[in-house]
């Protein structure tokens, strides 16, 4: 009660103090009128009453005493002062102001991204109790089954799998769970409204919402009973995929979709703006979800991990107790079911954690690079503070002199500084917000929420935090130096703008400090960009230009086996050769870096020892599209087909490892043991067929018309072409349609484009932290210029008398780059130190380089040293140049 | 006429006095209450300005009296001081502390 009355007052000081002088006023004149009565002249009355009232100003001050305002006004006029010092100095306070706005600019934006990808809850109710369910395969690595199908969450470790439906039954009986629900990618060809299309979608377990949390907004979630193979077919739809699909339709529910040739019934329409958890890590919008209806081949199969799992712990269970819970079932499993369960055991994590997953790393890596321009920018700032208050010595001093206290002075000194924070931290949070949308744009695909990233009170309390506690921390110490001035020693000293010894070690403590801070940046940045020149120089081993590749996804309805998908793509093959401008072309279940297969395979009858290689089933002109050189043998014809002998072409990664580098050609190889027996018939150069970053792995190249070798789907078609070949989409996908008018065309990339995605997300993070180095060695120099130009000045005088008797400017460049050397290479130590502890949270970024790699830590050493010299010799060279019969006499 | 040897108010009874004036009249300013006071006492009990309005102001704060603008029989803007509810509770407890108080120094001061 009383203080928000106090506050209000505060408010209303000046009506009140002009409200109490006018009482005041009132009762001198009463007084004088009564004392008038009483007999006196009215010009005696009028000085009796005054003189009897007293001091009104002394009244006024005990009364603002009372009403508590006294430090209120004095902050207020510290205020007033300190922001009219700054206006008398726009060029401090622009640098200063600027400086800080810069750290704090890069802090706020790289803030904002990570509180969008890691620190935000889902948008699910109670999202902290959602988990991410996968399977490890704990299986030595050299013989290890690999999936290249993608899963959700990229940051898992190697031999992570999806989850086996037969398995998940079983890991739903865990108490810890409240439920478990499995969902995977599931895209249909939507036909009948407009042009068919392929819609992204999902196949989810009947339970997936309610584990989520999220009721549809109109209708209702799955029954159990339609999870089930042969049950009614039922959609959940988006909002989006209602409202733009169709126009919003009132009697949307009830309706029929159809989707890969079958009629789905709309049961329910999802809230607006409804993410899977999928779409946060992917991005592209869910449109469709349909029953998983698991086969019962599936659900008693244990060797399939084909799902993604999401779950919710029980109220009070934590992840911990959960994840003992788990692995004690999933040890069970292993014993029953050695064959399929042995390697494997069931892992989760938070759900939000398991999506942000390897970006996280990078952007913590990214938030501990600008945590330190914060620190340069700081004590850039703590410098600048210092430089001002020595020129203010001699005002201090004659303050003092008068009888100032020094926590007055300290107190006034610190108000300035929080001007300046306050300045400093809007124009950041402005510069912040602009950083944010720069970076969103330039930001690689596949960081899951970025495109949300934000200002919510979370970035602003950090960014307000940083702001003030720089304002306290490096506001003190110029602060405190300037209130150990002696007045009559700094009066004494006419010479104004003298800091004395114990600010010139100060400040060279300071810029030390910023070499320092801005070697690790340079360092950090050199192992990003080592990492991303060796990424760049590494040789995929095929052609990635005038090549473009696309999806085709035959619905099973029309073309229900490997034969009719072949057939598909012999007349389209057929077809497209007859375009101009096609070079050569390609069909194959996937083109290199767009997923894949690998399956185990028996070499030469040998039952005893199962190998893993890559499987691709890829249409005779497969490697001259690509440009991958055939190296002995013969390449696939078109004469290879389901009636002639079975055969496959291998590289040289499968001759070294699992021929031991004999000559493949006429060996066989089977993928069981009543499997027919392939002969090898040509061997074909190495490709990173998963990208740069990825290693070389044995490959087998299969017949795409020899069906029945393998079981997965022909679904990716590319053409090199002569010329430009985005232009020849328009005419490929024609022909698509002219083989069946249904079919959609999707996923159309250039293989450069494919390539450059891939390295995208290297490229950013290298960028960011170039830039963010350049911005620190921007910032150290200003510091070192600015302390070697005070010193200078310092010393002109000294420099002024060497010069007289007769120093070369030599002598004089010299004697200042020593002084500047010492300090550089004080930095340099110091940074060098630092980086070694630092870098080490890099390694998981790095590609082949050690974070101890020399070059870096070189490179870095001798870009700062030179830059760090060049700016000391701008001073140098006009301490050299100094006039001594000016600089004598200034003394 | 004979002017009354004047008396500084006892510390601590200045409040007492000006709730106690206001409790027994009609909105009265500054000035009006000094003046009361004075009557009241025969002219004994001064009120010096110096310590009326920083009285006024503490009692303002503690939300004891109300103070609104009003005029004069002059028509000058004067501000009328009113007790409150709060005032008039404080005023009860101050009466009781001050009987209490004098009772107990009248009983040391009584011949034995």
């Amino acid at each position: 009660m009383k203080l928000p009355r106090r506050i209000a007052a505060f408010f209303h000081r000046e009506a009140e103090t002009r409200a109490l002088r006018e009482e005041m006023q009132l009762h001198v004149e009463l007084r004088a009128r009564k004392l008038h009565h009483a007999g006196l002249a009215p010009v005696d009355a009028g000085f009796a009453a005054r003189r009897q009232f007293g001091n009104a100003a002394v009244y006024q001050d005990q009364i603002s005493a009372i009403w508590g305002w006294t430090m209120w006004e004095r902050f207020l006029q510290d205020l007033r002062h300190g922001i009219r010092m700054l206006f008398k100095a726009p060029g401090f306070a622009a640098i200063t102001v600027l400086t800080l706005a810069l750290g704090l600019g890069i802090n706020t934006a790289i803030f904002s991204a990570v509180n969008a990808v890691m620190l935000r809850p889902l948008p699910y109710p109670q999202s902290d109790r959602l988990i991410s369910l996968w399977e490890e395969n704990t299986q030595p690595r050299d013989q290890r089954f690999s999936s290249s199908g993608t899963s959700v969450g990229s940051g898992g470790p190697v031999g992570r799998t999806t989850v086996s439906p037969a398995n998940l039954a079983d890991y739903r009986a865990c108490a810890a769970f409240e439920d478990l629900a499995a969902f995977d990618s599931y895209p249909g060809n939507l036909t009948g409204i407009g042009t068919p299309e392929r819609i992204s979608g999902e196949a989810v377990t009947w339970n997936f919402f309610s584990v989520l949390g999220v009721l549809p907004a109109e209708g209702r979630p799955f029954l159990a009973e339609e999870d089930r193979p042969g049950a009614n077919l039922v959609v959940i739809v988006s909002h989006e995929f209602w409202q733009r699909r169709m126009g919003g339709a009132a009697d949307a529910l009830g309706r029929s979709v159809m989707l890969d040739g079958n009629p789905y019934r709309i049961v329910g329409i999802l809230p607006v703006g409804f993410q899977s958890p999928q779409e946060v890590a992917l991005k592209t919008p869910s449109e469709v979800f349909r029953t998983a209806s698991y086969s019962s081949d599936l659900l008693t199969s244990r060797g399939d991990h084909e799902v993604n799992v999401v779950g919710r712990l029980k109220p009070g269970v934590s992840v911990t107790a959960a994840q003992a819970a788990l692995s004690a079932i999933s040890a069970s499993l292993g014993k029953q079911f050695p064959d399929s369960n042995r390697y494997f055991r069931a892992a989760i994590a938070p759900l939000r954690d398991d999506l942000a997953g390897k970006v996280s790393q990078s952007l913590w890596a990214l938030l501990g690079a600008s945590g330190l321009i914060v620190l340069i920018a700081c004590v850039n700032v703590a410098n600048l503070l210092m430089v001002r208050a020595a020129g203010r010595r001699h005002e201090s001093s004659v303050r003092m002199a008068l009888g100032a206290g020094r926590l007055p002075l300290m107190r006034q000194l610190l108000t300035e500084s929080l001007v300046i924070a306050v300045a400093g931290c809007l124009a950041g949070i402005v510069l912040g917000r602009l950083l944010m949308l720069g970076l969103t744009v330039i930001a690689p695909p596949g960081i899951p929420r970025i495109e949300s990233a934000g200002m919510d009170w979370r970035v602003f309390s950090v960014a307000a935090v940083i702001a003030l506690s720089t304002a306290v921390i490096f506001g003190m110490a110029p602060a405190w130096q300037a209130s150990q001035v002696k007045p009559v020693e700094a009066l004494k000293t006419a010479a104004r703008g003298t800091g004395g010894a114990s600010q010139v070690r100060w400040r060279t403590a300071l810029t030390v400090a910023e070499v320092a801070l801005s070697l690790v940046l340079l360092v950090g940045a050199g192992l990003l960009l080592r990492s991303f020149s060796t990424v760049m120089g590494v040789k995929l081993g095929f052609q990635t230009d005038h090549v473009i590749a696309m999806n085709i996804n035959l619905p099973q309805l029309r073309y229900p086996d490997g034969d009719a998908r072949w057939r598909f793509f012999q007349n389209l093959e057929d077809r497209v050769r007859a375009l101009p401008g096609v070079v050569a072309l390609a069909t194959a279940n996937r083109m290199p870096m767009r997923g894949g297969w690998s399956s185990g395979l028996f070499v030469d009858g040998d039952m005893e020892n199962e190998y893993v290689p890559d499987f691709q089933a890829v249409s005779p002109g497969y490697f001259e599209t690509l440009g991958i050189p055939l190296l002995r043998g013969r390449s696939l014809t078109l004469q290879d087909d389901g009636k002639s002998l079975p055969v496959a072409v291998v590289n040289q990664a499968f001759a070294h490892q699992l021929l031991h580098d004999r000559d493949p050609i006429g060996h066989t190889m089977q993928r069981g043991a009543d499997a027919p027996r392939i002969s090898v018939v040509g061997v074909v150069n190495d490709i990173r067929r998963a990208g740069k970053e990825a290693r070389i792995k044995p490959e087998v190249y299969l017949c795409a018309a020899q069906t029945d070798l393998y079981p997965t789907h022909l679904a990716d078609f590319a053409v090199r072409s002569a010329g430009d070949p985005r232009a020849l989409v328009n005419a490929i996908s024609h022909e698509v349609w002219a083989v069946d008018k249904d079919q959609p065309v999707t996923n159309v990339h250039t293989m450069d484009e494919i390539v450059d995605e891939a390295v995208s997300e290297r490229r950013f993070q290298t960028l960011l932290l170039l830039i963010f180095a350049g911005v620190a060695v921007a910032l150290a120099i200003v510091g070192i210029y600015g302390v070697l130009t005070y010193s200078v000045n310092q010393r002109l005088s000294e420099l002024g008398i060497r010069v007289a008797l007769g120093a070369p400017p030599r002598a004089i460049v010299g004697l200042v780059l020593r002084q500047a050397g010492a300090l550089i290479a004080a930095g340099i130590a110091l940074g060098l130190a630092g980086a070694y502890g630092l870098t080490r949270f890099l390694q998981d970024l790095l590609f082949e380089v050690k974070s101890t790699d020399w070059h870096a830590y070189a490179g870095a050493v001798v870009l700062l040293a030179v830059v760090a010299v060049i700016a000391a010799l701008i001073p140098a060279r006009r301490g050299a140049r100094v006039d001594p019969a000016i600089a004598l006499r200034q003394e | 006429m004979s002017v009354p040897k004047r008396e500084e108010i006892p510390p601590g009874t200045l409040e007492m006095l000006i709730l106690k004036t206001l409790a027994r009249n009609k909105p009265l300013h500054g000035f009006a209450i000094a003046e009361f006071i004075l009557e009241t006492s025969s002219g004994v009990l001064q009120v010096e300005e110096g310590s009326l309005y920083p009285a006024l102001q503490r009692m303002l704060l503690k939300d004891w009296i109300a103070g609104d603008w009003g005029k004069t029989e002059e028509n000058r803007r004067a501000r009328y001081y009113s007790l409150t509810a709060e005032g008039r509770k404080q005023l009860a407890r101050e009466l009781d502390r001050y009987a209490r108080v004098s009772q107990a120094i009248a009983a040391i001061l009584q011949p034995a």
